[in-house]
């Protein structure tokens, strides 16, 4: 298709004069980079190739158009600007649909230019440089091109509206995050369709680990999100029998560095990789044969690997503490140790306990993931897990079999249903429902493009998902979550009943009526369609600060009084998903009860953050603090977050947020801390988020100095 | 002393038991609240209490605040009953 055309001016009257204009001396600079000259037949092809506008008609818009730049004074014209020109002549016509079908997807120069120039801030983990405007630009195209051919105009409109949040459209010819074993790739190599060469299983921890790391920048350029492991150690340690401490160590450096310095895969963007770890064998890997070097079973069970794998993990979160060549924390991968009953049966938990809880202190790393009862998960993304029910558990006895997606993410602005509730019950649980089935549409349109695309096999674009090495597609799609997400419970809460969860019984009631609802509505969605809707805590990163915004515009004045943050500074938000106020004064373990309540309710996983600005609790208090929230609550995951300030200067990092370096005195520094699920440099971060951080209650009256050091208290 | 909270759910073998312990309580004069957990507000409730199976009896003093239950359990009439006067 022709880019640009370009009109010699003296042959302007000769082109008026004739009556057939194809033949003359227009020159069309095409986007091969080729010139053709000007042909009126092309914009009837168009018409007629892309709408189902007929013959006649387009050759009369053709004609106009065409007389339109004879007679305009323009001297160069651009083939964006023609096909405005056409689809104004259909507007004309009142042909609507056909001017959607014949639009043109882009960006404005300025556009552009400014992405080339200025980072993204959508998402704190996409750097700025040449591969992240690439991605950015195909993200852009990619979103519009969603938003008009892949959803309806109902559920394209309520996102632009800000109702819902339909999340990485810029991703929509791919499910949103996923959950892997290891066991694949042991057991089948690293065979990829459109991979150029073909390896067999490793026969050695490091060739494991590279097949690893090569399949997970695989599956990133064939996800939206997280790709998360399950039970790394475990699966790695049949390939540990008999390894020095020093070889250990150094396996788990590389594995540790290999995915946090990932900067050159998709977008310049690290993976985002969850890793599994057990403590104890999980039950449901006890009598599992154990896969060895060259994806032979090695003859015994994954009981036997006991050892190794707790050496392994011992490893990992020796390098986690050590943290990077700067002492930084490691951004990824993100350990997610699995607190379970077993887990405190197994000797030695104690001790390990201690060790990640140090880790927690001195760099943040950790999270705490707690499978009590015969709960079993698989976790990744900033909070999402799967919860293993009886077919998986089946599925364990061949674990190459337990990979695991969630196709897309919605997330319900709930702020919003408040203010169109104008304070009435019935209205306002109405909308809700309203809103959930706004939310399961989209993921039905979703599921139907995507199943387009997974039908064109290993021959498709989505190759690697619709690949078949043990019998049925890579992406299971029968196992597939469709998640739901919330923004803004605890201003729900407030509009609506005029307090803030934290501030009475009542209102956290009321907030848990409101979950409670939506989880019966997607559970009763699930039955009608046969699909697995699930609700989730949306992580939210830019969507807070979406909703806020939108909402600031569409609701004002009331919403003035709702968003949190620094209206004067644009820095607002609103609370993420069902969590209490963040600046609410509360005791921690209080938090985490509280937030716990809801939980149960939130199916693919929740996460409670302890903020500790700079302080370095005791490892001993922060294990109390983990145990008692095993055992006194229903929170489903918990996170200690500290904060640092990195120099650029001399490299050195230290405690806490600061404008200069405490080291050299410099001024060119970083902060770092947890922005949702994922520490980042705080100066990548949107506005909405600086306002959450700025907001953010860091338990400082409850970490409390004593004999050990500083304390967190449990109460 | 507070009231007695009953959770139950209509597909639930067990739980018309606890009903019916819910029932004579009721006639001799103790607060009784019947909550099923497939409505909103039961669902709600039940969140509240961390109730996770059924059927499940809460005994409550005036505040709201738990005195004891018995969770994914059915209990005698006269364990009830005992718990509801040693809490008087």
């Amino acid at each position: 298709m022709a880019s640009i055309i370009d009109m010699k001016r003296n042959q302007q009257e000769l082109f008026k004069q004739e009556v057939e204009t194809t033949d003359m001396a227009l020159f069309v600079r095409t986007s091969d980079e080729a010139m053709l000259g000007w042909d009126r037949q092309r914009i009837v092809d168009a018409l007629t190739r892309e709408t189902y506008v007929d013959f006649d008609t387009a050759k009369e818009i053709a004609r106009e158009v065409e007389d339109l730049i004879a007679t305009s004074q323009i001297k160069m014209i651009t083939a964006p600007l023609i096909r405005e020109l056409v689809d104004t002549k259909l507007v004309e016509r009142g042909l609507e649909q056909a001017r959607k079908m014949h639009t043109r997807l882009g960006m404005p120069l300025y556009d552009v230019d400014q992405l080339i120039l200025h980072p993204n801030k959508e998402n704190a983990n996409v750097p700025h440089g040449p591969e992240a405007t690439n991605l950015t630009l195909a993200e852009r195209i990619k979103k519009e091109y969603a938003l008009l051919s892949v959803f309806s105009q109902e559920i394209a409109d309520a996102h632009m509206r800000g109702d819902i949040h339909l999340h990485d459209l810029g991703f929509i010819d791919r499910p949103y995050c996923s959950g892997q074993s290891l066991e694949y790739i042991k057991r089948f190599g690293l065979s990829l369709p459109n991979s150029i060469a073909m390896a067999k299983p490793a026969k050695h921890p490091e060739v494991l680990l590279a097949h690893m790391v090569k399949f997970a920048a695989a599956l990133q350029s064939h996800f939206a999100g997280a790709i998360g492991w399950d039970s790394i150690n475990l699966f790695f340690a049949p390939y540990l029998v008999g390894m020095s401490e020093q070889e250990l160590e150094q396996l788990a450096q590389m594995m540790i560095f290999e995915f946090s310095q990932q900067a050159v895969a998709r977008g310049g963007q690290a993976i985002f990789t969850d890793l599994n770890l057990y403590w104890e064998i999980p039950k449901h890997f006890e009598n599992v044969p154990a896969i060895g070097p060259g994806g032979e079973f090695t003859g015994k069970t994954y009981s036997d690997y006991l050892k190794e794998s707790q050496r392994f993990a011992e490893a990992l979160f020796d390098v986690y503490q050590e943290g990077d060549g700067s002492g930084r924390p490691f951004f990824f991968p993100k350990p997610l140790v699995h607190i379970t009953e077993k887990f405190f049966q197994t000797p030695g938990h104690m001790d390990f306990l201690y060790h990640i809880c140090d880790v927690s202190s001195e760099k943040g790393n950790t999270y705490y993931v707690f499978d009590r009862g015969e709960t079993a998960k698989i976790s990744e993304c900033c909070r999402l897990s799967f919860k293993l029910d009886q077919t998986d558990l089946e599925d364990a006895k061949q674990p190459w079999k337990m990979r695991y997606c969630a196709l897309q993410n919605v997330t319900l602005n709930l702020p919003r249903i408040a203010y169109l509730a104008r304070g009435e019950d019935s209205k306002l649980f109405s909308k809700i429902a309203e809103f959930v089935e706004l939310a399961v549409k989209a993921h039905l349109e979703k599921k139907r493009f995507i199943e387009k695309l997974l039908s064109l096999g290993e021959k498709g674009p989505l190759a690697l998902l619709a690949m078949d090495r043990d019998g049925s597609p890579y992406l299971r799609m029968h196992r597939a979550s469709f998640l739901v997400g919330m923004v803004g419970l605890n201003e729900l809460v407030q509009i609506h009943t005029g307090q803030e969860m934290h501030q009475s019984k009542q209102a956290f009631k009321f907030g848990l009526r409101v979950i409670a609802h939506m989880k019966l509505l997607v559970d009763k969605f699930s039955q009608r369609h046969g699909m697995r809707f699930v609700l989730e805590q949306t992580p939210a990163e830019s969507t807070a600060y979406r909703f806020a915004k939108l909402d600031l515009r569409f609701h004002s004045p009331k919403s003035g009084h709702i968003v949190k943050g620094d209206i004067s500074k644009g820095e607002v938000y609103y609370t993420n998903s069902t969590y209490l106020n963040n600046s609410a004064v509360l005791n921690p373990i209080e938090r985490v009860r509280q937030e716990g309540l809801f939980h149960p309710l939130i199916e693919a996983g929740a996460l409670t953050h302890i903020w500790l600005g700079e302080a370095r609790p005791s490892k001993a208090s922060l294990a109390n603090f983990v145990i008692k929230t095993f055992q006194l609550t229903q929170n489903d995951q918990i996170a200690f977050s500290p904060e640092f300030t990195t120099c650029n200067r001399c490299n050195r990092t230290s405690r806490g947020l600061r404008s200069s370096c405490v080291y050299c005195g410099s001024e060119d520094v970083d902060g770092i801390t947890r922005i949702t699920g994922y520490f980042t440099k705080i100066s990548s971060w949107n506005k909405g988020k600086i306002g959450e951080l700025r907001n953010r209650y860091r338990n400082q009256p409850f970490l409390k100095e004593n004999e050990e050091g500083i304390a967190l208290e449990v109460g | 002393m507070g009231s007695i909270k009953i959770f139950t759910k209509a597909k639930c073998p067990k739980c018309p038991a606890v009903k019916e312990i819910g029932t004579k309580l009721k006639k001799e004069g103790v607060s009784v609240l019947h909550y099923d957990l497939d409505t909103i507000d039961g669902l709600a409730e039940a969140s509240f209490y961390s109730i996770l199976s059924t059927p499940s009896l809460v005994i409550e003093d005036e505040e709201e605040r738990e005195v004891i239950s018995w969770r994914g359990v059915v209990p005698t009439l006269q364990e009830v009953k005992d718990h509801l006067l040693s809490g008087r």
